[in-house]
């Protein structure tokens, strides 16, 4: 009988020592999981802004800047924004005598690789041109791209169609 | 008994508890330094869209970080001396990056791509820079149309109260 009871005892204190590990494990686990979402929401927050504004100015200038392509004639000379919309359109630079497209595609890798060679921050760079439903129409980059990337975005209203120009610095 | 267990358990998540503190603690102050740098940065380029936006340099108030090819010929030239006073900053350069350019050629002069526009001569300066677009009107088969070019200005920043170079 005696025996019977000091088993009894003892699968007891056995049995609240367990849910006590159990209740601890509990806690680990809850701390784990709060740390776990305060590093995903840190590492999220670091340094993008100040790149996101950086790249969005590149972007701008490079929208306003004036090409050597003239649509109708000389000196009616297209900006980076008026000769995406040619592009689409599928006009040609009447002073040049190629398509705004070939023109476009040749010239904004000069300028964009000339802008980032002034900046040693920069590794690599992206500029996509699309249509809004997702079709790609140009594309261009160079570089690697290992660490932190910023990216910006313009919309051009051209004819009732969004165009998107992505740029994405690295 | 039971009491020295729970007053070592208490003890035990006690100290748990300083360790996980710890641990986040070291990760909030880590981040203190590089946010230090990220809003030194944000203020320099706050500074340089001000100085970008100054009537003197602006090119077409609607626009900003447009700067106008004239007005920075004549304060390039030498005018700039005279806003000593007005400067907020330590130096300002702008240069062209496109078209690109084999040699700096300071401006006034014909062909110029770098325009010297101020230096107090602060010998601690921090430098910020940021793109610009260079505007001109330009008139050609007797039209005028805006030409912008690609160009970067570079701001000094001045670092405490650093010694003036004479």
């Amino acid at each position: 009988m005696k025996f019977r009871d000091g088993v009894r005892r003892v699968l007891g204190c056995e049995k609240r020592g367990q849910q006590e590990i159990v209740g601890f494990v509990l806690i680990v686990v809850l701390v784990v999981i709060g740390l776990m979402v305060f590093l995903i929401i840190s590492v999220r927050d670091s340094g993008e802004e100040v790149g996101g504004v950086r790249v969005s100015n590149m972007v701008d200038v490079l929208m306003r800047t004036t090409t050597d392509c003239a649509i109708v004639s000389e000196p009616y000379f297209e900006d980076f924004e008026d000769l995406f919309k040619s592009c689409r359109e599928g006009d040609s630079c009447a002073n040049l005598g190629v398509s705004a497209c070939d023109y476009l595609n040749e010239s904004l890798r000069n300028v964009v690789s000339s802008m980032v060679m002034s900046d040693a921050s920069v590794d690599g760079w992206e500029v996509e041109f699309s249509v809004r439903e997702g079709e790609g129409i140009l594309r261009w980059s160079d570089g690697e791209c290992a660490g932190g990337v910023s990216g910006a975005q313009r919309t051009i209203v051209s004819g009732g169609t969004s165009l998107i120009v992505r740029m994405r610095v690295c | 008994m039971k009491i020295m267990q729970m007053s070592f358990m208490i003890i035990g998540v006690f100290l748990f508890f300083v360790l996980v503190g710890l641990f986040v603690l070291g990760i909030v102050f880590k981040d203190v330094n590089a946010g230090a740098k990220e809003l030194a940065m944000q203020e320099a380029v706050a500074s340089i869209e001000v100085i970008a936006a100054m009537p003197e340099l602006n090119y077409d108030e609607r626009d900003s970080m447009v700067i106008d090819k004239d007005k920075l010929k004549v304060l390039a030239g030498g005018l700039a001396e005279d806003y000593e006073m007005f400067w907020p900053i330590a130096s300002l350069e702008i240069y062209k990056v496109y078209p690109v350019f084999d040699e700096r050629i300071s401006c006034p002069a014909a062909g110029c791509n770098y325009y010297d526009v101020y230096d107090s001569g602060h010998r601690d300066v921090e430098k910020f820079s940021s793109y610009v677009s260079i505007c001109e009107r330009v008139r050609e088969f007797g039209y005028v149309y805006d030409r912008c070019e690609i160009g970067k200005i570079v701001v000094g920043m001045k670092i405490w109260d650093s010694e003036v170079v004479e």
